[in-house]
């Protein structure tokens, strides 16, 4: 501690700082640690590094298209398909809340207070049961079809495709996406899109040069608030994919459930370590391109 | 012109986002005025669900656990993350507030599933460490609910201090306060709106999780998630839909509320310039005032009817069942829960409170109790569960001395294989696997044996089961194959079955075959035979379901027994007695429509009468020689390695 | 020369849902003037410039620019930039981006992009600041980007919404030399807003004083500040003694109970006026040669002269003087001419110019209840 602190800092600073200190080292360090202690042990906790290799190399037989089979790697697969979707879910996600939060953030001050309520009342409701109703409403005969077909097009097979699974993960985490672009969107100075204005963009420039370069920072954490949860999800899948799709997030509650949580753990060791190194990646690039390097 | 033109498309966008938003919702409200039970054909309006929600203890218990909790985690991760985004924003070295930041970051990076995992791995070894028969709580769950939500309230309070003109606590230390004083007095009405964001974003994280609380909940605790979860061996009941309408108005009303003095305020001090129109906004702040004050008196009623319950000392006793198997007031039937404690205290004088919990499979229970993260009283599993548990000697032989009632149970069902010596179980109930189909598509004619469901004539009709036991037993039977071999050879060859299979198929399903049944969704669907009569009930109009069983099927039993973690076991005993005595039994067998092997059920007038013929003759089809056709068929324990092998099989069959 | 003014208001006027910010204004802007808009917080200055600029849509009226009505076009068409209040620069970008913004959107090649923006960096004195971050510069560099990023976009006006308010005194004095030199090294009409008139009177060619959304008068700095049109324009552009008088005949004012030569002619036989004399033209005398005389009630220093208030007949003088006098002491004043300028009564009659509540003017300021 510095001499040039004031006493009044010093003594506050230690306080108020050291029960979330001492609570995230014992309940977000420490398991963490675990995992990968469980990771790399087999079920008498002796070390191995054979539930890693598995997820790399377990192979299963996969019919293709034309009928011939081929080798394929399980897990791999299982985490390719997981990251495709949710990376589909993040992009609408984004496409769709971006100029919601926008419309959002200009809007007059009590329309603003509203739609934000509106946006978090779904979150209020069992995210289990919201997924259940998009089961009525999108299967074969659901609400959705007789929807169309009184408009006179023909039945859409939605329910247990990709599509539908892509709508789950948009619907449940929507709003994730738009709240921390709306909440930094809010506190851009209008001065600036004027100036922007003033300088000979269109309305479009001012959206490229100014409002979204500013906001990508709200744009990532809603990124890293999909993305995260809608890889690892073990629900929407099973509902809304008549369980024909299964997901990483499937594949470690399957291995939890069949007890063997030393895999379940090296899953979930390699998924932590993906999802990290992909997260940095993309703060990486985003700053790049933000600040030019700096 | 151009102006109202982007005006009038914004607005039409955003009404759009929103009717995607509030869509499922809108469903969710209509069904739950349906009358019957299906949750895709409406057939008119009742407000009988409302009705069942409050008298389903189960449920109620449920929710008001999920709001304890939620509010529990918020006030702690409220406390303790502004606290420290105080102590973070007067962090000078680089080094310490690195490590802050990414420390804060880890919960919300990491997925849930990952969270959950390792934090039930912690406390399964703190647990095993201080030799608790438990590890898994109320204390846990709180735990990892403020885990998770205190990075929020530090990410929506850290801003505001970063804003805050630190001249302004240096000025109230000025004028005379001390440090103490000068947060209460300055920093903490500063930065208020964000803490008060902060805390509503916990509360609705904590109240919607149920990744990381179906990992670290305990027997005392169960969640609203996490019992609506359970219910997939059965279905989602309207009740939920209208628990959730419920919600969503009580959701709407408190925001509303908010809103509008909110905006009392701001419209007062825009109106009046510098003369703020005293009466007014003391009104609204008054108003403020009270609704805050109703807050706090509903969060301190909250905690103390939880304290009550805690605080009393009572016998406490933990059951653990399939979700929806025991009759629980609803529809104005037996609640077996509170019967059992009323009876208790009557007859020994003691208050007892039973826990009850439920869990979606067996191997959803089994993982639970044997990583040692729980302890249970009574569990209810099938039978090559109850083989393995006994075999790995997690069970408690019973005392049938304090189970008289267990003269009743029919002699065709004990000492099956696995329970030769009749010492760990108590049938409960058992049943056959039958296919159910829908006459008004299936030509009757196709419906023989399990070559239905391999129809091709019915692709995307047919549904198969979401477990890889069943689905390969399935397939096993159709092929004459031996469900419980240790050859991978012969797993195989059903998988191969399953590969054939899988183009045809619509869905695999667990709960969700009632609806896609009932509504006619789905055609062809192999399920427990008691549950084809709770989809004939709520059959659309256009649905004609009918039931068959196949020549080689799946038999089996649930039975009661008592897991070697159990803490009083008379107590237990006396439970699963009582599950025997005529009421609760007839009550349990009417609500779950599975066959008793209990004769004061199956001979008693009153529920032959209420079951009617038909159900009879399915439901008891097999009574004359059960134990000869379950001994060829039933389902046995497996090694661990085999388990794996199917398990990696199944996955197999998943990514084709 | 063309037949029509570089920019014209035409009758504009402005309502902000229901308060009046702009009404009926008329007003021409000629090419290579710097102009003035002068004017108390919510005159409506800075709205009339966000119109020129585009940021607002005149009510009624018309904006012509070079005659072609201007008043739909949107501000990236149009040929004027802004300097804002609080600069805007974009956080996002460091001060080479900032600058080449409006030439990237021109398209403009970046070898162009690349020389304009050395060009301007020199103009204004930070050359070599390109790659730094806009937050790691000073208020005054700050300002100077601001300004660089506006005119390099050659634009034919240049708005500056009070670009000096946020700046110290003496950076302030040094930036409007600057200001000026580069108005007219660019040959760039400058339309200026500012709320201090020392500002205006030293930089502009043209001033216009504002009050309640409409022009109080137009003209030279010189002008405005000898002959005000009103009691208003008097008060706000320098210090004034405004007294009731009588215009007796052409160059004769009676007030104060004296009768003064005047050089101002045109008003009816005694007409009542409003008369204005400034502090720096009133001279001490003995009492005895004085044309009026009275009592010292104060006396301040202020380093070129002393400022004192004296009680001629119950109305309280300000009078600027390089002589010493003590507070009580009986003093004469004479008043030449030219020292008067005489003006038609106005709106503002009787609200300015009287320094009886000088002392008072603090408490006046903090009560609470006084509305603007």
């Amino acid at each position: 501690m510095k001499k040039t602190e004031p006493i009044s800092r010093k003594g506050g600073f230690g306080i108020s700082l050291m029960p979330y200190s001492a609570w995230s080292l014992l309940f977000v360090i420490v398991p963490l640690i675990f995992v990968a202690y469980y990771a790399f042990t087999d079920d008498n906790f002796r070390f191995t590094t054979e539930n890693i290799t598995r997820f790399f190399t377990a192979t299963s037989a996969v019919e293709g298209d034309n009928g011939t089979v081929s080798e394929v790697k399980t897990y791999v697969v299982i985490f390719m398909r997981s990251l495709k979707l949710a990376a589909i879910s993040t992009v609408i996600c984004l496409v769709m809340g971006y100029p919601l939060a926008y419309i959002m953030s200009r809007a007059k001050p009590r329309a603003q207070k509203m739609l934000v309520t509106l946006i978090m009342i779904p979150m209020w409701m069992n995210f289990l049961i919201r997924t259940y109703a998009w089961m009525t409403i999108l299967q074969d005969t659901g609400i959705f079809n007789s929807i169309l077909s009184c408009v006179g097009l023909g039945p859409a097979r939605i329910i247990g495709t990709e599509t539908a699974v892509v709508i789950g993960m948009v619907y449940d985490y929507f709003p994730y996406m738009v709240l921390p672009i709306y909440s930094i969107m809010t506190k851009m100075d209008v001065k600036l899109f004027e100036a922007a204005r003033d300088l000979g963009c269109n309305s479009f420039g001012v959206l490229k040069r100014v409002i979204f370069p500013l906001s990508l920072p709200g744009v990532l954490s809603g990124i890293n608030m999909v993305l995260i949860p809608s890889v690892s999800t073990f629900y929407i899948s099973q509902k809304l994919g008549n369980g024909k799709f299964f997901l990483i997030g499937d594949a470690i509650e399957g291995q939890y459930i069949a007890n063997n949580l030393h895999f379940a753990a090296a899953i979930a060791f390699i998924l932590m370590v993906i999802l990290l190194v992909f997260m940095g990646l993309i703060k990486y690039f985003a700053a790049k391109f933000v600040y030019g390097g700096e | 012109m151009g102006v109202s033109d982007t005006k009038l498309s914004s607005k039409i966008y955003t009404a759009l986002v929103f009717a995607f938003l509030f869509a499922p919702i809108v469903i969710l409200l209509v069904f739950s005025f349906n009358e019957s039970k299906s949750l895709s054909v409406f057939s008119g309006f009742s407000l009988k669900w409302y009705k069942e929600l409050f008298n389903d203890r189960i449920t109620l218990e449920a929710l008001k656990n999920s709001i304890v909790l939620a509010i529990s985690a918020t006030a702690i991760s409220t406390v303790m993350g502004t606290a420290a985004a105080i102590g973070i924003n007067r962090l000078r070295n680089k080094w310490h507030k690195a490590a802050m930041n990414t420390v804060t970051n880890i919960p919300m990076v990491n997925p849930d599933i990952i969270t959950g995992i390792s934090m039930m791995l912690v406390f399964v070894f703190v647990g095993r460490l201080f030799g608790a028969a438990t590890s898994l709580n109320f204390g846990t769950l709180l735990i990892a609910h403020v885990t998770f939500c205190t990075p929020y309230v530090i990410l929506q309070v850290l801003p505001k201090l970063r804003q805050m003109d630190s001249a302004l606590i240096e000025a109230a230390q000025d004028l005379g306060c001390t440090a103490t004083r000068a947060f209460f007095k300055v920093t903490l009405p500063t930065i208020l709106p964000g803490v008060i964001t902060g805390a509503i974003m916990a509360f609705t994280l904590s109240l919607d999780d149920f990744v990381i609380s179906y990992f670290t909940s305990g027997p005392d605790m169960q969640t609203l998630p996490i019992h609506i979860y359970s219910m997939t061996k059965k279905t989602v009941t309207p009740k939920m839909y209208a628990l959730a309408t419920i919600i969503f108005f009580v959701t709407l009303a408190l925001l509303v509320l908010n809103n509008l003095t909110d905006s009392d305020d701001d419209n007062n001090i825009r109106k009046n310039g510098k003369n703020v129109n005293k009466t007014s906004s003391l009104k609204s702040r008054q108003l403020k005032k009270r609704v805050f004050a109703l807050f706090v008196v509903v969060v301190i009623l909250v905690s103390m009817c939880l304290t009550c319950t805690i605080g009393e000392k009572e016998l406490v006793l933990n059951v653990y069942n399939w979700g929806e198997y025991i009759s629980d007031g609803s529809e104005d039937t037996y609640d077996t829960i509170k019967e059992f404690e009323i009876w208790y205290e009557k007859t020994y004088g003691k208050k007892v409170r039973v826990n009850y919990t439920t869990f979606s499979s067996n191997e959803d229970m089994y993982s639970k109790i044997s990583s040692g993260a729980v302890s249970y009283d009574v569990i209810i599993p099938s039978d090559y569960m109850i083989a393995r548990m006994a075999n790995e000697g997690m069970l408690l032989p019973l005392n049938y001395d304090n189970i008289p009632n267990y003269q009743y149970i029919d002699e065709d069902f004990k000492h099956l294989y696995y329970d030769p010596q009749g010492q760990y179980t108590v049938p409960y109930a058992y049943g056959v696997i039958g296919i159910i189909y829908n006459a008004n598509v299936v030509d009757p004619a196709d419906a023989k044996d399990w070559d239905l469901m391999w129809n091709e004539k019915y692709a995307n009709n047919i549904l198969q089961f979401n477990n890889s036991r069943d689905a390969y037993g399935v397939a096993m039977y159709k092929l004459g194959l031996d469900v419980n071999s240790t050859d991978k050879a012969t797993w195989d060859e059903a998988h191969q079955e399953l590969l054939i299979q899988r183009p045809l198929v619509k869905s695999y399903v667990m709960d969700e075959i009632y609806n896609m049944m009932e509504s006619g969704e789905a055609a062809i669907g192999a399920y427990y035979a008691g549950d084809y009569f709770t989809m004939v009930d709520a059959q659309a109009e256009d649905v004609d379901l009918q039931f068959y069983y196949p020549e080689r099927t799946n038999y089996y039993v649930d039975a009661m027994c008592i897991p070697s973690c159990c803490e009083n076991k008379e107590l237990a005993e006396i439970f699963i007695n009582f599950m025997l005595s005529e009421d609760a039994a007839v009550a349990n067998a009417e609500y779950t429509y599975y066959a008793s092997p209990n004769r004061i059920v199956y001979e008693n007038e009153t529920y032959i009468e209420n079951m009617g013929e038909e159900v009879m003759d399915i439901l008891y089809r097999h009574s004359g020689n059960f134990a000869e056709n379950y001994e060829k068929n039933a389902y046995r324990s497996l090694s661990p390695e085999m388990l794996d092998y199917i398990n990696s099989k199944w996955e197999t069959l998943k990514i084709n | 020369m063309h037949n029509y003014h570089l920019i014209e208001f035409k009758n504009v006027s402005k309502t902000f849902d229901t308060t009046e910010a702009l009404s009926n204004i008329n007003l021409y802007v000629d090419e290579n003037e710097f102009l003035t808009l002068l004017g108390p917080s919510g005159c409506g200055k800075s709205t009339l410039l966000r119109i020129i600029a585009g940021f607002e849509l005149p009510t009624e009226g018309q904006l012509l620019f070079e005659g072609q009505d201007l008043t739909v076009i949107p501000p990236y068409k149009r040929k004027v930039n802004t300097v804002f209040q609080k600069y805007a620069l974009f956080p996002h970008l460091n001060v080479y981006d900032n600058i080449a913004f409006g030439m990237r959107i021109q398209k403009k090649t970046e070898k162009e992009i690349e020389y304009e923006v050395g060009r301007v960096l020199e103009l204004v004195n930070l050359k070599g600041f390109d790659k730094r971050s806009v937050d790691s510069l000073s208020g005054g560099q700050q300002q100077r980007i601001a300004i660089a990023r506006a005119i390099v976009n050659k634009p034919h006006v240049l708005l500056l919404d009070e670009p000096l308010a946020a700046l110290d005194l003496k950076l302030r004095k040094d930036m409007q030399i600057e200001l000026k030199n580069m108005q007219r090294e660019l040959g760039v009409t400058f339309i200026y807003v500012t709320h201090d008139q020392e500002e205006a009177l030293s930089m502009s060619d043209t001033i216009v004083v504002m009050n309640e959304g409409k022009i109080q008068q137009i003209g030279a700095p010189c002008d405005i500040y000898n002959e005000p049109k009103n009691a208003f324009v008097a008060d706000f552009i320098g210090e004034s003694n405004i007294i009731d008088g009588v215009m007796l005949e052409n160059y004769k004012a009676r007030f104060s109970g004296h009768t003064f030569q005047c050089l101002d002619k045109g008003f009816a036989e005694g007409e009542p006026v409003d008369v204005v004399v400034r502090p720096e033209d009133v001279d001490i005398v003995p009492v005895n040669n004085g044309m009026l005389s009275g009592n010292v009630t104060q006396v301040t220093f202020m380093g070129v002269h002393n400022e004192i208030i004296v009680d001629i007949g119950g109305f309280k003088w300000m009078i600027q003087t390089t002589d010493s006098v003590n507070v009580g002491e009986r003093i004469g004043i004479s008043l030449d001419p030219d020292a008067i300028h005489i003006m038609k009564k106005s709106e503002y009659s009787g609200m300015f110019g009287d320094y009886s509540s000088y002392s008072n003017e603090l408490d006046e300021l903090s009560d609470p209840g006084r509305e603007e």
